[in-house]
């Protein structure tokens, strides 16, 4: 009866409430909007998919919603208290468990009735007329309708529960946030670590949201099963959700024990106070007051600002949330940034100071300051109103401009204090890891520069906000909301138009932040006078004596406009204009500025004019000379060469076309022929030129032509900084250099992208058995292997770096009192003509040297980066030795590895050398985990040969003949050195990429026609190779490359495609494994074996019998994943174990059939665990039902 | 300094009308601002206290616009609302010295003099390291004038003080006005006749927003004097009495109904002359026997 009334009361109260309706509706546009987030041009899986639905909705509820149910289940308890009711609610005849139940099911009721909204709005985002239909599927009531019944409401009765005991206990609403957001923080931290439970079992309960455990379920789906399959309600994550409502439950009983109906202390304290001694106090103190009158000036005014500040910031620290929220804040960093730097092969890096501020400039970390911000905004502007203490306050002689600076600074003092916290929790983290180079300068730029300047101009938004909504906790979520959605959507828009936007900053350890300081400076100074402004309106709209209604408000506002006010709007509006106005002239004038939608369309019209001449017969590069000026600190370079172009074609060429880079960073300063010529089309901002020769380039004829090139980047651009040069660090390559003909290779590739300009749809690839297959081998028509001298000159404290043959290098002192600086010099040459990559780096290095037989071995790295330096050396001796025995010689005396920054590329191949960037030297080798720098080196080192001397084919396929082969050959040096079992590890990552990738992108080809689809190429391709070697033996297929290697070298026009590898490793293999190449090479094939129950019987002669019952089925995959069994008859690996040992007793090939059938093996000693292909080589998606324990019976 | 008031008005956006255009003129010293709960007395303090704008009418302090010249008359005031709060786990002494700095009591030596010298004189001195969460409603209200007091002021305004306290804690609590009163204007809002008989050297009664009687205290008793009769009489008897009668008070003395009546006249029927108050006064007033409303 009570209980209903409670429930009915809290019910109806919240209804009523407007807060309620605005939080609806803020999910409802989230949800709506999300779905216009996902929309994108052609991702095979539709964006209105059952699994994406599920798993948005999961997100949705749990990012967002969380920061609803935080409000509602702390208002229910808590609104008692601050309203004052409790005293009288407490004292009726009400239980504990009536009042806490009633409003708990209340606030239960009325959240899960809101976070429908969530469904609702993505339902009716996918209806939008205006977005491509091809991007949704039918929309199914089951497919919204499951993720809120399996994970929406589930986790909102826990969530719930907690929070509302938080908020109970604590009768506070900031531990709740707090609360909230670790609950939420602390789950995606632990995610990682449910990964690592290998019992299925555990695994799926362990999980309270359900996120993994779906995210488990489905990671392995295709396309096709996304589009289609609904999530169902499997069993297991019933049992998980009814756990964890259960814990909820109890959670729910022990609050209703310990919950007491009293007032909380400092009322009960106040109450029983004893006031001050009487009777010994005369009626009439004695002492006169001194009459000193306040002196008001700008000292005063000072004063007060910091008195204001003191006192703000005191009483939030004095506070028991700040303690915890502090500690947790410490805790976080060391949590979040446990795996810091952790990247492919699950290995991790050393936790270097940028890494591990990283953590806290990106994005989810912000979460923390944000939520920071948001609260104690919200506590700065209504504490005082809340203790009443306003009512003195205002009346005192204080402008409201100095309570709001002090205010404002007081939260600027509590960013700093959880600043603070990060950095204690970084230093501890690095400890906790064994670093100790903490580089407390950059922790000071990042933590108090960079991120203290996005926290102020967010505060100074927080505080405007929650002024002028006037309502605690839509304030809140109104502050939470602008900003998430904000970061979010501002790639969308001009930074100047989204408030606290700007350049994201890259650090790099060899540049620093380099040049996107510049911007970054601007874009914040720029923010700053819109936050003065904001202050302005703060100003005006701050409310001080009793609440006013929204007309009073608006004509008090205007009463205060007044002479001060508004010269400072008019300073503050000055200032936006002129910081805007200089980054517009920056982003806009100096440079082009293109909306992310316009982005392509200087691309998109390159190909719409030029694109006729894309057959046209064109002169090659038969050689080249480059001389590079590189000034590190403008930054600029200047390129001056020429080609010697020859006629290869069988006619005439009567005019040259010439590509270079457009862009108003990019001069053409002259290009000319040896002979007369008259340009045609001279046009720059697409780098398109025409030259009509007089006399007409005859067949096998060469001619000379001359460029003079500079690249000198003006003031900074919208998106990005350049990083092509840089001061420390500069890597440029062929594409700063003219191109002959035009270049297929700079369409745009995004089919989606294509259609938005109106462009057909790109010509495919040619097959890898096409006619036309072999003609090229790259995007770009750059010729064939030439020749090639290249002089770079640059600062002179930085090595010039060229991949090929150092012939001279040499410094230039400028005669004394010229003023300019010396500079060094270096001269490469290619030792055997070579594709023209004309790759150069400039940078600070130090170079460590070493040396494989006679090939000269160079690291160039940044000095401090020695850790890895030995690694690499073995990789680079190792790799050239197993490869120049397997498959051929090296053609190169040397081999250097040369360190980038992280602005381009991960790791590249070039002729002799390989480009690494920094992410590669401070990787750390721990025992258990991938040696990645050693496989890193074997991989691009295998490129010498694979890419290097044989160049496949442009075609499909391509990627089979270079990253597949090369990661195989890398594969099979680390088994060498390291042991089969770090072989292993690799094969079961590249398994996992190869099965995960092809569900998430949902796409998937057969090896030999790969195209862009790295999970196949490097991942399957690894997989496919290793798998044919245990079957016919690593001779046969090394032999097998070393025929096709010898066959191809160097050969081409035509290149060899992916099919005269195929035919090669076709040759090597016995006729009975011809099906297993169809499988691994020519189809998309899937095994799905089970081994259902292991017997075992104890034989007279001692040994034992294992009798095992297996179900197997082999199946063939389509592009988006549809199967079709298809029938299976193959060689499989069946192994018996004993307890103890990793070795298998037994492990023999049997051959294993479509359907159920068993399996009788003698092992000598007693068996524990038996099964198929029990180490999981198969492709198969489900492989932890391979192997069983064995039951031993009579 | 004279503080004067004339037309002012104050409608909130539901339609209550607060004040209807007020008119008064409050010299030095202590002013009892009397009326029930409800009458306006707090819009008007608030005002007076630059908290809130009326519709029309001036305020003048002095030579001060306190409509317009807001931060000038916050220099020279203290207010002491009538319900407020104190961040609890602030200690009094930090609590002042914190006001006194927005107060604009600048260096550190003078202020802590004059920090320490509230303190003493509003008996908060031995409490003063205490957290003010734990403070009982006397010495918070004390807390609240020595804060009002400091600066200096000019203009004092002390909204409703004495609501909740205990007999022993008025007294004491009046007698710490009685002695500002003597350098200020205190302005004292009340609905307790007490408070300002034993203070105010002037006094208004509002209701309804309006100003039903100003003067000082012997002015408005001297004019009633011999128009007010009491007698007792049985409970039951009353209704037929303030037919009768206008009965502008009655009260319980030992079990008795003692009935005052307003009368020009001797009303007979065993009544007997009273020597007035000030709450007979109050009651003559509110009754519309005497002041403004029966004028009009």
């Amino acid at each position: 009866m009570r209980f209903g009334e409670v429930f009915r009361y809290e019910f109806a109260y919240r209804l009523r409430s407007i807060s309620t309706w605005i939080y609806a509706g803020v999910l409802l546009l989230i949800g709506f909007y999300i779905i216009h987030v996902a929309v994108s041009g052609t991702n095979p899986i539709q964006v209105n998919s059952p699994q994406d639905l599920a798993e948005k909705t999961v997100l949705l509820c749990g990012l967002f919603g969380i920061l609803v149910t935080a409000g509602l289940f702390a208002d229910a308890v808590i609104r008692d208290r601050t309203a004052g009711m409790d005293a009288l609610l407490f004292t009726t005849r009400i239980r504990p468990a009536e009042y806490l139940g009633g409003r708990f099911l209340a606030a239960l009721a009325i959240n899960s009735i809101l976070v429908f909204a969530i469904p609702i709005g993505l339902a009716v985002g996918t209806k939008m007329p205006y977005l491509p239909r091809e991007a949704f599927g039918p929309n199914r009531l089951a497919a919204y309708l499951q993720p809120m019944l399996l994970f929406a409401l589930p986790n909102l009765v826990l969530i719930g529960a907690i929070l509302f005991t938080i908020a109970a206990l604590t009768r506070k609403v900031i531990p709740v946030y707090l609360a909230a957001i670790a609950i939420f923080l602390g789950y995606l931290v632990a995610a990682g670590a449910w990964s690592g439970i290998t019992n299925p079992l555990l695994s799926a309960l362990a999980d309270p949201l359900g996120m993994n455990a779906l995210k488990g379920m489905t990671q392995y789906w295709t396309a096709s099963e996304r589009n289609t399959r609904l999530i169902g309600f499997p069993p297991m994550l019933l049992w998980n959700r009814l756990l964890w409502v259960a814990i909820a439950a109890a959670l729910f009983a022990v609050l209703q024990r310990t919950f007491r109906f009293t007032q909380r202390n400092e009322r009960r304290r106040r109450d029983e106070q004893v006031d001050a001694p009487r009777a010994a106090v005369p009626q009439r103190p004695s002492g006169a007051v001194p009459q000193l009158r306040g002196i008001f000036g700008s000292r005063t005014r000072m004063r007060q600002t910091l008195a204001v500040t003191r006192q703000s910031l005191g009483e939030a620290v004095s506070g028991r949330a700040f303690p915890v929220a502090f500690l947790a804040a410490i805790g976080l960093v060391v949590l979040w940034g446990w795996n810091v730097g952790e990247t492919i092969f699950e290995t991790i890096t050393w936790p270097v100071t940028h890494l591990v501020a990283a953590i806290v400039m990106t994005e989810p970390a912000f979460v923390i300051p944000w939520l920071v911000i948001a609260l104690y905004a919200g506590e700065l502007v209504w504490k005082d109103r809340e203790t009443g203490a306003a009512q003195i306050a205002d009346a005192a002689p204080v402008r409201t401009s100095v309570v709001l600076l002090g205010r404002f600074l007081a939260l600027v003092g509590l960013i700093v204090l959880f600043q603070l916290a990060f950095l204690i929790g970084g230093i501890l983290l690095q400890v906790l890891h064994g670093y100790y180079d903490f580089e407390p300068g950059l922790y000071l730029r990042i933590l108090f520069g960079w991120n203290l300047a996005e926290h102020v101009l967010l505060a100074a938004f927080a505080m405007t906000v929650h002024v002028l909504v006037n309502h605690k906790y839509v304030g809140h979520a109104v502050v939470l909301l602008v900003t998430i959605s904000s970061s979010s959507a501002s790639s969308g828009f001009h930074h100047l138009l989204i408030y606290n936007a700007g350049p994201k900053l890259v650090y790099s350890e060899m540049n620093g932040f380099g040049p996107f300081v510049t911007p970054f400076v601007w874009f914040k100074l720029y923010w700053a006078a819109w936050a003065l402004l904001l202050g302005v309106v703060t100003m005006l709209f701050w409310v001080r004596g009793p609440e006013l209604g929204i007309r009073q408000r608006l004509a008090t506002a205007r009463a205060r406009l007044t002479g001060r006010t508004a010269r400072l709007a008019g300073l503050a509006i000055v200032l936006i204009l002129g910081f805007g106005g200089f980054i517009f002239y920056n982003t806009n004038v100096l440079n082009t500025y293109l909306p992310a939608e316009k982005a392509g369309l200087p691309q998109a019209e390159y190909e719409r004019r030029y694109a006729r001449y894309a057959d046209l017969p064109q002169p090659a590069i038969g050689g080249a000379e480059v001389l590079y000026e590189i000034d590190p600190d403008a930054p600029a370079v200047d390129a001056r060469g020429s080609y010697r172009l020859v006629n290869q074609t069988g006619v005439p060429i009567r005019s040259v076309h010439v590509d270079s880079p457009s862009g108003r960073d990019y001069e053409v300063r002259s290009m000319t022929f040896d002979r007369a010529s008259k340009t045609e089309v001279d046009d720059a901002e697409h780098g398109y030129r025409i030259f009509a020769l007089d006399r007409a380039l005859a067949p096998g004829e060469s001619m000379k032509f001359s460029f003079d090139l500079a690249f000198r980047p003006r003031g900074f651009r919208h998106g990005g900084a350049q990083t092509l040069v840089v001061r420390n660090g500069s890597y440029f390559d062929r594409r700063l250099l003219p191109f002959i003909g035009y270049q297929p290779g700079f369409e745009l590739s995004h089919e989606g992208e294509r259609k938005s300009y109106g462009l057909p749809p790109r010509r495919p690839l040619p097959g890898p058995g096409d006619a036309a297959a072999g003609r090229y081998w790259s995007p770009f028509r750059s010729g064939d292997r030439i020749h090639v001298e290249t002089i770079v000159g640059t600062a002179a404290d930085q090595t010039p770096v060229v991949p090929g043959m150092l012939r001279r290098s040499w410094t230039e002192n400028p005669s004394t009192g010229s003023g300019q600086a010396s500079r060094r010099y270096v001269h490469y040459a290619s030792r055997v003509p070579e594709n023209f990559a004309a790759s150069v780096f400039s940078a600070k290095y130090a170079v460590a040297k070493g040396r494989w037989k006679d090939v000269a071995l160079e690291i160039f790295h940044h000095p401090p980066h020695r850790a890895n330096l030995d690694r690499m050396m073995s990789g680079m001796q190792s790799a050239l030795g197993y490869y120049t025995s397997a498959f051929g010689p090296y053609p190169y005396r040397e081999m250097r590895i040369i360190e980038v920054p992280p602005y381009s590329i991960h790791g590249r191949a070039f002729p002799s050398a390989v480009g690494f960037a920094e992410l590669n030297f401070i990787n750390r080798h721990e025992p258990g985990l991938v040696d990645l720098t050693f496989f890193g080196t074997a991989h691009e080192v295998a490129h010498q040969w694979w890419g290097g001397q044989v160049r496949p084919a442009y075609a499909k396929g391509r990627g089979f003949v270079s990253e597949s082969l090369a990661n195989y050959s890398a594969m099979l040096v680390t088994e060498k050195v390291l042991g089969p079992v770090e072989a292993q590890r690799v094969y079961d990552y590249q398994m996992n990429r190869y099965l995960q990738q092809r569900g998430e992108t949902g796409k998937d080809v057969p090896l030999l026609h790969v195209d862009d689809h790295p999970h196949v190429s490097y991942g399957k391709g690894a997989v496919a190779l290793y798998t044919l070697r245990e079957h016919i033996g690593t001779e046969a297929v090394n032999g097998a490359l070393r025929r096709f290697l010898e066959k191809y070298r160097g050969s081409g026009p035509p290149y060899p495609t992916s099919l005269d590898l195929y035919a090669e490793l076709r040759a090597a293999t016995p006729p009975s494994h011809y099906p297993l190449l169809t499988d691994l090479f020519e189809t998309m094939t899937l095994w799905d074996v089970k081994t259902q129950s292991a017997a075992a019987r104890r034989l007279p002669d001692g040994s034992y019998e294992v009798t095992l019952e297996v179900l197997a089925q082999k199946l063939r995959a389509d592009g988006t994943g549809v199967e079709t069994p298809t029938p299976m008859n193959d060689s499989i690996e069946v192994g018996v174990f004993t307890s103890g040992k990793s070795a298998p007793i037994s492990l023999t090939r049997q051959r294993i059939r479509t359907g159920k059938q068993t399996l009788r093996i003698i092992v000598p000693q007693q068996p524990s665990l038996a099964g198929v292909d029990p180490n999981r080589k198969l492709i198969e998606r489900e492989r932890g039902d391979n192997a069983v324990e064995v039951e031993t019976g009579g | 300094m004279t503080l004067s008031i004339s037309g002012l008005s104050k409608t909130y956006p539901n339609g209550t009308r607060a004040l209807k255009g007020i008119s008064l003129d409050v010299p030095p010293g202590m002013f009892g601002l009397l009326g029930r709960n409800g009458a306006g007395k707090s819009t008007l303090m608030r005002i007076l206290a630059t908290l809130q704008e009326p519709d029309e009418g001036t305020i003048r302090l002095g030579d001060l616009d306190v409509i317009r010249q807001k931060e000038q008359v916050r220099e020279t005031l203290g207010y002491l609302p009538q319900s407020f709060g104190f961040h609890p786990r602030v200690r009094a002494e930090r609590l002042l010295e914190h006001f006194a700095v927005l107060k604009g009591l600048g260096d550190a030596a003078p202020r802590r003099e004059v920090v320490e010298a509230l303190l003493r004189r509003t008996n908060l001195w031995d409490v003063r390291h205490q957290r003010v969460g734990t403070f009982s409603g006397g010495m918070r209200q004390r807390l609240g004038v020595a804060i009002a007091l400091l600066g200096n002021p000019k203009l004092i305004i002390v909204d409703e003080p004495t609501a909740g306290l205990d007999p022993e804690e008025r007294v004491r609590f009046l007698n710490l006005l009685s002695e500002i009163g003597e350098a200020s204007a205190v302005i004292l809002s009340t609905h307790i006749v007490e408070d300002v008989e034993e203070l105010c050297s002037n006094l208004a009664i509002i209701d309804r927003g309006e100003i039903l009687l100003a003067g000082s205290p012997a002015h408005v008793i001297a004019n009633i004097r011999g128009r007010i009769w009491r007698r007792s009489v049985a409970r039951e008897e009353l209704p037929a009495l303030e037919q009768e009668h206008a009965v502008i008070s009655t009260k319980l003395l030992a079990g008795q109904t003692i009935a005052h009546v307003y009368a020009e006249e001797p009303p007979g029927g065993g009544f007997e002359p009273v020597e007035p108050d000030l709450k007979d006064v109050y009651f003559a007033v509110m009754g519309g026997h005497s002041g403004a409303r029966a004028a009009a």
